[in-house]
C-alpha cells in the first residue's frame, strides 16, 4: 500500500478493523445458537450466516492485514480484548431468541447501509469486497426482517420481548455509526464515500418506521465517540471463549 | 415455534435445463422461512441453479394400486412388448441387398 500516505493508511486501517471486528464479533455470538436454535431448520439457518459472518471478518482481516503489513490470524485472535473496535451493540451475549433478532435486524440494516456505500469506494480492493459481501448480506438481512415480522406478529409475550430488545439496544446500535478518528481523511480520498453521519441518518431514516411500531417511540440517540471502545464483562467472556484454541497452541499449523 | 410448522416439499436443479430433482423437505411456519431453509439445506454449498419450494399439502398424491398398477396384463404399453429384433435384422439385409444391387 506504497500508495497511500501514513495518515491515509492508518484511517483506512481503523475503518477496515471496525467493519471486520463487527463482523467477527456478531458471528461468534450468533454461533452460539447452534444446536439450540427454535427448530432445527433455523439451527442450520442461524449457524451457516454465522460462519458467513467470520468469514467477511477474515476476508477484511486480510486486507487489513496486507495494508498494515500483519497477519490476518494475529489480528483476529492475537489481541487484547480492549483493542477490538466492534460497536457497543455487539457487547451484549447471545441472550433469548428475541433478543438476537432484535440485534440482527438493527445490524443488518446498518451493515446494508455501510456495504453499499462501500461497493463506491475508491480503494479497489475494498469495493470488490464489500460488492461481494452484499450478496450474502441480503439475503442475512431478509432472513433477519422475516423473523422480525414474525416476532412481532406473534402473541403478546414474544413481542414484547422482542419490543424490550429493541428499546435496550436502540442506543447501542447508533455506535455502528461512530465517526472514525481518520474519517476525514478517508473522505477525501474517496475510501469512505460517505461520512458515518450522513450513512447514519440514511439507515435511522430506514428503520424507525420500523421499528417504532414494535418498540414504541425511540428517544433521538446518535453516535458517540466511544461507540467502539467501550467493552463489557460479556464481551470478555466471548474474548475468552474465541481466543481459547488460538492462545492454547500459539503458533501452530492448521 | 412447533406448533405451526408445515413440511415444504424441495426440488433442485443442477444447471439450466436439467430436470428438477426431488431434493428432500424442510419444516418451516411459512413460506417465506421454508425459502430460507430450503436455500441452506439444498442451495449453499453452490450446488444448485434453481429451487423450487411446495408446501406438502399442495401435492396432489395419486397412490390408488388399481389406477397404478391395474391387474391385467398391459405388456402391449410397454415398448418390450413388442419384438422386433427379427424384423429389425430383416429390414437390415433387405436394405444390403438392395444397396449391393
Amino acid at each position: 500500500m506504497t500508495d497511500l500516505d501514513p495518515a491515509t493508511r492508518d484511517a483506512l486501517a481503523e475503518l477496515l478493523l471496525a467493519v471486520a471486528d463487527d463482523e467477527f464479533v456478531i458471528g461468534f455470538w450468533d454461533s452460539e445458537w447452534t444446536g439450540i436454535a427454535p427448530m432445527l431448520e433455523e439451527d442450520v439457518a442461524t449457524s451457516s450466516i454465522a460462519q458467513d459472518e467470520i468469514g467477511h471478518a477474515r476476508a477484511l482481516y486480510e486486507l487489513l492485514a496486507e495494508v498494515t503489513d500483519d497477519d490476518a490470524d494475529r489480528i483476529a485472535y492475537g489481541r487484547e480484548p480492549d483493542a477490538y473496535r466492534h460497536a457497543a451493540l455487539l457487547n451484549h451475549r447471545r441472550g433469548d431468541w428475541a433478543f438476537s433478532v432484535a440485534r440482527r435486524y438493527l445490524y443488518e440494516t446498518a451493515d446494508a447501509v455501510r456495504l453499499a456505500a462501500l461497493a463506491g469506494s475508491s480503494h479497489e480492493p475494498l469495493a470488490q469486497l464489500a460488492a461481494k459481501m452484499r450478496r450474502e448480506e441480503t439475503y442475512h438481512r431478509l432472513h433477519a426482517d422475516a423473523w422480525l415480522r414474525r416476532l412481532a406478529d406473534g402473541p403478546p409475550d414474544v413481542r414484547e420481548r422482542l419490543a424490550q430488545a429493541l428499546r435496550q439496544l436502540w442506543a447501542d446500535a447508533q455506535q455502528l455509526f461512530t465517526p472514525l478518528a481518520g474519517e476525514a481523511a478517508l473522505v477525501a480520498a474517496g475510501i469512505l464515500p460517505e461520512p458515518m453521519s450522513t450513512m447514519h441518518a440514511a439507515w435511522t431514516a430506514r428503520v424507525r418506521p420500523v421499528v417504532e411500531p414494535i418498540a414504541g417511540p425511540l428517544p433521538d440517540a446518535g453516535p458517540s465517540a466511544e461507540g467502539r471502545s467501550t467493552r463489557t464483562d460479556d464481551f470478555l467472556w466471548l474474548h475468552g471463549e474465541f481466543t481459547m484454541v488460538a492462545g492454547g497452541a500459539e503458533a501452530a499449523l492448521w | 415455534m412447533s406448533t405451526n410448522e408445515r413440511i415444504w416439499e424441495v426440488f433442485r436443479q443442477e444447471d439450466e435445463g436439467d430436470p428438477m430433482v426431488h431434493a428432500g423437505n424442510v419444516n418451516a411456519p411459512d413460506e417465506e422461512l421454508a425459502m430460507h431453509y430450503a436455500r441452506e439445506f439444498y442451495g449453499r454449498r453452490g450446488e444448485s441453479h434453481r429451487l423450487w419450494i411446495v408446501a406438502r399439502d399442495a401435492v396432489t398424491e395419486l397412490d390408488d394400486p388399481d389406477l397404478l398398477k391395474p391387474p391385467f396384463d398391459r405388456s402391449h404399453k410397454k415398448p418390450g412388448g413388442y419384438i422386433i429384433k427379427h424384423k429389425l435384422e430383416a429390414a437390415k439385409q433387405r436394405a444390403a441387398s438392395e444397396a449391393g444391387e
